[in-house]
């Protein structure tokens, strides 16, 4: 199978014609994935701003996390599944689509940066949780992720506005 | 004048034909209006869901409040100023727009149950167990996080129910 053809599969699925064919179904499901979209990157900024510096609801950055990190993932997998669902009503376009691709590979570079994170200034998060401002790790970390979701956010809304 | 009027006219000031015809900034101004969302969903959510009793219980309600508000009026203001670049740019697209009007209502229902039911908990002497506020924080929060949520299915829509 070659990837054109995946993509048609897609396309062609009952899920991908339903959505397409239906005159409500990309809506809803869009609606939803905004939602999602906006809850992600609202509560990753709460703990970005947090990681460069700025207090939040708490002064200790781990429950901070630990509060915050629950409905982020949530609302991640909800906005991935959305997203999929959406991306086969049109597979083939979307594929094709500069936006689209980037904003793919922000979401990798996002992870990147977030799984780099994880395995290095929060291992020691005991020892900078209560400091303002957190150790520079944490601050690129922070940034970083902040920047990278801002891009996202605006790729995401650019595809509508390049599609073919 | 009907709102088809005001929308034909607004469509031929040279300020609308400008946003309009300038590439790039119908797209730009619709993204940051979906990032100043992100911040109303994200404040929202920590203090809507902390009055539910549902996360970080062990901060008092006014921590939570005085941190998330700036942030919410800050957002809003954005959400307005961008709001209004759509709206000039593309006024027939909004204007006669019954969906733009149901998520202006709840827009200001939203505006209006956070003024009153979050405001006093800024006050020091403010106490939430205050039996005409007890029995109703827990719902009103829920009811603020359906509202924006009501605010944000509205806002996509528009673009389909022109």
């Amino acid at each position: 199978m070659t990837w054109s053809s995946f993509l048609q599969g897609l396309y062609d699925s009952a899920v991908g014609s339903g959505i397409r064919e239906s005159g409500v179904l990309f809506p809803w499901i869009e609606s939803i994935h905004v939602l999602m979209a906006t809850t992600v990157v609202g509560s990753i900024a709460i703990v970005d701003l947090r990681l460069i510096g700025y207090a939040s609801h708490r002064r200790g950055a781990r429950q901070l996390i630990l509060d915050l990190l629950p409905y982020t993932w949530a609302a991640f997998a909800l906005a991935v599944t959305t997203g999929f669902l959406l991306f086969t009503s049109n597979a083939l376009g979307y594929a094709a689509n500069t936006q689209f691709l980037c904003k793919m590979i922000f979401l990798v570079l996002a992870g990147i940066n977030m799984a780099i994170f994880h395995l290095t200034a929060y291992r020691q998060i005991g020892q900078w949780d209560d400091a303002l401002p957190p150790p520079l790790g944490a601050r690129i970390a922070g940034a970083t992720s902040l920047i990278l979701w801002i891009v996202i956010v605006f790729f995401g809304r650019w595809i509508g506005f390049t599609m073919q | 004048m009907t709102f088809h009027e005001i929308a034909d006219t607004l469509y031929t000031t040279p300020i609308s034909t400008w946003i309009r015809e300038t590439a790039g900034i119908i797209p730009t101004t619709q993204s940051v209006h979906i990032l100043a969302i992100a911040v109303v969903v994200g404040s929202a959510l920590v203090t809507d869901l902390r009055l539910a009793g549902v996360l970080a219980i062990d901060e008092t309600p006014r921590t939570v409040v005085r941190r998330y508000l700036p942030w919410m009026w800050a957002a809003l203001a954005v959400l307005l100023a961008t709001g209004a670049i759509m709206a000039v740019g593309e006024p027939n697209r909004v204007l006669t727009n019954p969906l733009f009007w149901t998520k202006m209502v709840l827009v200001v229902l939203a505006f209006c149950l956070t003024l009153l039911f979050r405001y006093p908990f800024l006050h020091p002497q403010f106490q939430v167990q205050h039996p005409r506020w007890a029995g109703l924080a827990k719902p009103v929060a829920w009811v603020s996080l359906l509202v924006w949520i009501g605010v944000i299915f509205c806002g996509r829509w528009i673009a389909y129910a022109i």
